[in-house]
């Protein structure tokens, strides 16, 4: 090869090289190098992810998950979006023992806690649906406008400047939610059960948001207080971010945490 | 006139951003078209934004053992080449299958354990400074 194009080809090769590079897919990279910024806060999912794995764990007896009380509305606007949450999360739990009047029972229920905290408008469409889709018992419809009605409420208050309230919604559902994963997993034990508590970066992010609450009359709430709490409890008992299979007595004790919460927002015993 | 020009350029501006950024989702949406037909559900909630070329965001999700996701990637801005790859807590990655077709990326991820994972957006070359994204992703 004449010396001139030497130059020229390994510039070639040395491009071509750099696109594949680029295009490549590293097997690791370093997390904690990563700029904070260019991570967006974790996800939330939604709770039909959950229930979905449930339903793969076996045929738990859902009826009996079922809270007969919905639970008291008072005008107390953290209770209400906290309660708001865990009725929606009693929704997932009515689809899954496929009880029509319950979940249409719910659809009203959340259209009325929405009304109470002004985004009634949000989810008029979702509670129709709810209770059409019931009475055809289409269930996997049902969960998807369940997960819907949270998400649209929950994007109607950050519209209306209320993010502190937005987030009450989503922890009152995974609190709600939590109740119902360890009475299941506590009843019938298994290590994989458990594991769907690992939720470290999760109780992290609703710490954060909970004390970190613009809002001071939202941030002074008892329950909000209360619920900060728990998480802090919670924490250890999930495991860390290794995942090491959390123990029988860790679900005992997560749900016994999160079940003196439900209490306290359906019965506004704080 | 001087004062409402800045509103309306800025209002033009805006318009703008959220043009791409939805048309960007409507690749993400159409991205996911496919596993829709599988069964699979789509959550409502999108993420996205811009990048320059090389800049990457992370999105951190709680996954579930047990189910099987698919991040579902768009973008705006033709002869762009975006990808997503997600990662454990631990940086590893846990991709099992990634499909591209021009403006569409996916990658799917049975996850080995319950926890925390980044999907990681790159923006590999793009024909302008700044390419707009979105993200969705499904399960079942």
């Amino acid at each position: 090869m004449p010396n001139i194009l030497k130059p020229v080809v390994v510039a070639i090769l040395f491009a071509a090289a750099s696109g594949l590079n680029a295009e490549s897919i590293p097997d690791a990279v370093d997390l904690s190098s990563f700029p904070a910024k260019a991570i967006d806060d974790v996800v939330v999912p939604v709770p039909s992810e959950v229930f979905l794995v449930l339903d793969k764990l076996g045929n738990p007896n859902w009826r009996g998950e079922m809270r007969e009380s919905l639970g008291r509305q008072t005008g107390n606007r953290a209770q209400t979006a906290l309660l708001l949450g865990t009725v929606i999360a009693e929704g997932f739990v009515a689809v899954e023992a496929e009880d029509p009047e319950k979940v249409k029972d719910i659809g009203r229920r959340v259209l009325s806690l929405s009304k109470a905290i002004n985004v009634e408008k949000a989810v008029l469409e979702r509670s129709k649906s709810i209770i059409d889709k019931a009475d055809l018992k289409d269930w996997k419809a049902v969960r998807k406008e369940f997960d819907g009605a949270l998400q649209d409420v929950k994007g109607a208050m950050i519209e209306l400047g209320d993010g502190d309230l937005a987030q009450l919604v989503s922890v009152g559902g995974w609190i709600r939610g939590t109740e119902v994963l360890t009475s299941i997993v506590r009843k019938s034990y298994t290590t994989d059960g458990a594991e769907l508590l690992h939720q470290p970066a999760l109780v992290s992010f609703f710490s954060k948001k909970l004390e970190s609450m613009s809002n001071r009359r939202l941030a002074d709430n008892d329950l909000v207080i209360r619920i900060r709490k728990m998480l802090t409890s919670i924490r250890p008992l999930i495991g860390d971010e290794d995942g090491a299979p959390i123990p029988a007595e860790n679900v005992k004790k997560i749900h016994q945490l999160t079940r003196d919460i439900v209490v306290s927002i359906t019965s506004q015993e704080s | 006139m001087k004062k409402i020009l800045p509103v309306i350029l800025l209002t033009l501006a805006l318009t703008s951003a959220l043009a791409y950024v939805d048309d960007a989702l409507s690749f993400a949406q159409e991205a996911s078209l496919p596993y829709v037909k599988k069964e699979f559900s789509v959550r409502e909630d999108a993420w996205g934004g811009d990048l320059a070329v090389k800049e990457q965001q992370a999105m951190q999700a709680q996954l579930f053992k047990g189910n099987e996701y698919w991040f579902c990637l768009g973008t705006d801005v033709k002869g762009a080449v975006l990808t997503v790859n997600v990662y454990d807590s631990k940086g590893k990655l846990v991709n099992v299958e990634t499909r591209r077709t021009g403006r569409l990326s996916a990658v799917r991820v049975v996850p080995p354990k319950t926890g925390s994972y980044f999907a990681i957006v790159t923006v590999v070359k793009s024909p302008q400074e700044r390419t707009g994204w979105a993200l969705v992703y499904a399960y079942k």
